[in-house]
């Protein structure tokens, strides 16, 4: 106060006995004094906000993604482990809730161009059932007739052989559970003997075969067992107990996910729907996290799509995911949990594709402070080796942190299918009930491409 | 102990000839396969392989071996867009062999876990002409008097002569013709490792087995010289070194020391690139060595990718 007096007397051409009008003090420059801002270092909420400003301001300044990366997952609390494979009953609600996911039922309405190919293929199926299904084990011999049916004034895209992929995928599972000879399955390891392998091979020919088709296969790298992590914030909880306790604290989430198989793409899908689309609700839980049940542990806040920031093939294309023995469906039948069966699929779908997406953002910079401008899509396959059930998920919003999340009206949208069979039994070299809707979802999949290419 | 690979190749009744046989050779010099524009794949293959497949800093042999094997075989069947048949092949891990034979009157068996490997609809076609064959007649076989030709192997009292790859497949299966062996040596301590001698020698001792077992499925049991040669191939890799060999089974008569001879060729220790660095080396705050693979060789990877194709183009 004693500071502001002298200024005052100091102000020059001011007389306070005369009549002479000032000339106008010229305001100074920049302001003498620093802003009066709340102190970093104190235990009040202005600090606290303070120190978050900061630390977001620290963050948009990173000069690379890696770093940005380090400082985004720099403190380490301890944070709820979300494990998209889950026997948790309705976790798929759960999921939804913690990641502002809509689920809508069935597939995405596909653009036309995928339409010409798949019309001649259907056309080529019913000749193609013709011909009792269960011979179709060695070689093609049935399927060029199929084939060779002319296809409907399609244009350019030639159409697409199924009966030569269904051939590929019969082969694959022949080999894999019938001709070749392994040893007996390890105890409870059955998913690795069989149907892991199996998997692996349909993939890997199928996209072979395929990326004379779909350039964007060609230019794809094929990870097997890879590494998937996400780490994110969503929503505030009071600490209950511990040195820290009465503080506000966000809610922390980590999955750490190994898919069995991924595609990886140097260029992203294309949008499914625009951003702001609102195709349905969010589930609101009242419940704390822990009651799913949902454990807490503190170590490294990972954030990895499968390979390093450095990778060109930085955007996913598909993900498969082989579910575990703990989780089959004759457990569940067991136990009189018939719809919880597809609730496995569903919790699985969404939280790896939620962590795979915005892992892929992530990577692009965008971080929940920063977000998204851009949809990121992608697909992934959910199989126990016999039923697949299909998902493609759109990540419009990384905004889930408390302050973030009021200001942002945006929701991820999945859409999925039930689990369906691809076959009903493998007998004596032969495939019995080979369901062609499966295997040319699978492909449709796999030809999903970018509108350009 | 010994170069395994004489050794070996006495055991088989082998030939050796250096480098690549013609058949493949002609793959690579064709410029009409588009070699050159999976270079760029091959290199990304590596990379990827080397550098960015983990979150830690640099991923370990037992990772990133197995990871480039397969990000190679993935490039290579990616040309199945423009080569059809190369679809009617198929891979087969964790894959079991077994085929015994008789040797100047010493029983030898061939058994075990020998890797990966891929099978096909059709057999390769041989590779040397019919006077190649017969000129391996003249060809004597070094032996290593006095020592004998069966040191270090193991000696075991076999009680049932198992004898084909029939004993990992079962019959009617489409894709009969084993076509390439692969062998990685991904143990990250160097001593559990095979040095490159030592991984030949077993390429050809795998290879041969396969070979053997194929030839009496097809034409009997009886020792004979072939009508049709049976070709087996093979290729060995610790992640960084590689080893590629051509095997062609002239005679399934091993017993006496002349006539007809197997023929082998190895084309060894290949390097696909000099130097892998994951993180910049830095002496006195200026980089030395930059982040990323140095002394990449492509003719290596078209290699590779000649004898994938070999039998289908």
């Amino acid at each position: 106060m004693a500071a502001l007096g002298a200024r005052r007397l100091l102000r020059p051409g001011r007389r306070w006995f005369s009549e002479t009008v000032p000339g106008a003090p010229s305001p100074p420059a920049s302001p003498l004094y620093p802003p009066v801002v709340a102190s970093i270092t104190a235990k009040s909420r202005s600090a606290k906000s303070r120190r978050l400003q900061r630390f977001n301001q620290r963050v948009h300044a990173a000069a690379t993604v890696e770093e940005k990366l380090r400082l985004y997952g720099k403190l380490q609390r301890p944070k709820y482990t979300v494990y998209p494979q889950t026997f948790a009953l309705n976790a798929d609600r759960w999921y939804r809730s913690f990641t502002k996911t809509v689920l809508v039922p069935g597939m995405p309405p596909r653009a036309a161009a995928a339409k010409p190919p798949v019309a001649a293929a259907e056309a080529t199926l019913e000749a193609g059932r013709a011909p009792e299904p269960g011979a179709e084990a060695v070689g093609a011999a049935e399927a060029p007739e199929a084939a060779k049916s002319p296809e409907p004034a399609a244009g350019a895209a030639p159409h697409l052989d199924i009966g030569e992929l269904r051939s590929l995928a019969c082969d694959a599972l022949l080999q894999e559970s019938f001709y070749q000879n392994k040893k007996r399955p390890f105890l409870y390891r059955d998913q690795d003997h069989t149907p892991g392998p199996f998997l692996t091979q349909l993939v890997s020919t199928l996209a072979a075969s395929l990326s004379s088709r779909n350039p964007l296969l060609a230019a794809s790298s094929l990870d097997l067992n890879p590494e998937v992590n996400y780490y994110w914030h969503h929503g505030e909880e009071v600490v209950v107990h511990g040195h820290r306790k009465g503080r506000v604290d966000p809610v922390r989430f980590q999955i750490d996910d190994n898919p069995h198989l991924q595609i990886r793409v140097p260029k992203q899908l294309p949008k499914v729907v625009p951003l702001e689309s609102d195709l349905g609700d969010v589930p609101v839980i009242d419940h704390k996290p822990s009651k799913l049940p949902l454990f807490k542990k503190q170590y490294e806040n990972k954030v990895f799509i499968g390979s390093k920031v450095a990778d060109p093939c930085c955007y996913g294309h598909t993900q498969f995911h082989l579910l575990p023995d703990k989780l089959k469906r004759e457990r569940f039948i067991r136990e009189r949990l018939e719809d919880q069966i597809e609730v496995v699929y569903r919790s699985n779908g969404i939280a790896s594709l939620f962590a795979w997406t915005a892992a892929q953002a992530m990577y692009q910079g965008f971080w929940s402070e920063a977000d998204v401008t851009r949809p990121f899509v992608s697909q992934a396959v959910v199989t126990d080796g016999k039923y697949f059930a299909f998902f493609c998920y759109q990540l419009n919003t990384l905004a889930l942190t408390a302050e973030t999340i009021k200001n942002s009206s945006r929701k991820n949208i999945c859409w999925g299918t039930d689990s369906k069979p691809l076959y009903d039994v493998v007998e004596d070299g032969n495939v019995k009930g080979f369901n062609d809707e499966v295997l040319l979802q699978l492909v449709r999949f796999l030809l999903n491409r970018p509108k350009e290419l | 102990v010994f170069p395994g690979v004489r050794q070996a190749q006495w055991l088989t009744k082998t030939k050796l000839v250096e480098g690549l046989p013609p058949a493949v050779q002609g793959i690579l010099d064709n410029p009409v396969h588009g070699l050159q524009e999976l270079e760029e794949r091959a290199k990304y293959a590596v990379s990827h392989a080397r550098l960015w497949d983990t979150a830690e800093v640099a991923p370990r042999r037992e990772q990133y071996c197995p990871l480039l094997f397969e990000n190679l075989i993935h490039t290579c069947r990616l040309m199945s867009g423009k080569y059809p048949s190369l679809s009617k092949r198929m891979l087969a891990r964790n894959f079991r062999i077994a085929a015994t034979w008789e040797r100047e009157s010493i029983l030898l068996q061939v058994r075990g876990l020998s890797g990966i490997l891929m099978n096909s609809m059709t057999p390769i076609p041989p590779v040397a002409s019919k006077e190649e064959i017969l000129a391996t007649k003249e060809h004597v076989l070094e032996t290593f008097y006095p020592i004998a030709p069966t040191i270090d192997l193991q000696e075991v009292n076999v009680y049932k002569e198992l004898n084909d790859t029939g004993q990992c497949f079962r019959d009617g299966y489409p894709y009969s013709h084993p076509h390439t062996l692969f062998f990685l040596e991904s143990a990250n301590v160097r001593t559990d490792r095979f040095r490159p001698e030592q991984l030949r020698a077993k390429m050809l001792m795998f290879a041969f087995g396969n070979a053997l077992a194929k030839a009496k499925a097809l034409h009997g049991n009886d020792p004979k010289v072939l009508e049709q040669p049976v070709v087996v191939q093979s290729v060995g890799t610790d992640g960084q070194l590689f080893q590629f060999m051509v095997f062609q089974l002239n005679t399934t008569d091993l017993v006496s020391n002349d006539g007809v001879k197997n023929l082998v060729w190895i084309d060894s220790d290949q390097n696909l690139y000099e130097k892998a660095q994951c993180v910049p080396e830095v002496k006195k705050k200026v980089v030395t060595k930059p982040a990323g693979i140095s002394g990449f060789q492509p003719d290596t990877f078209k290699k590779f990718l000649a004898l994938y194709l070999h039998g289908t183009v």
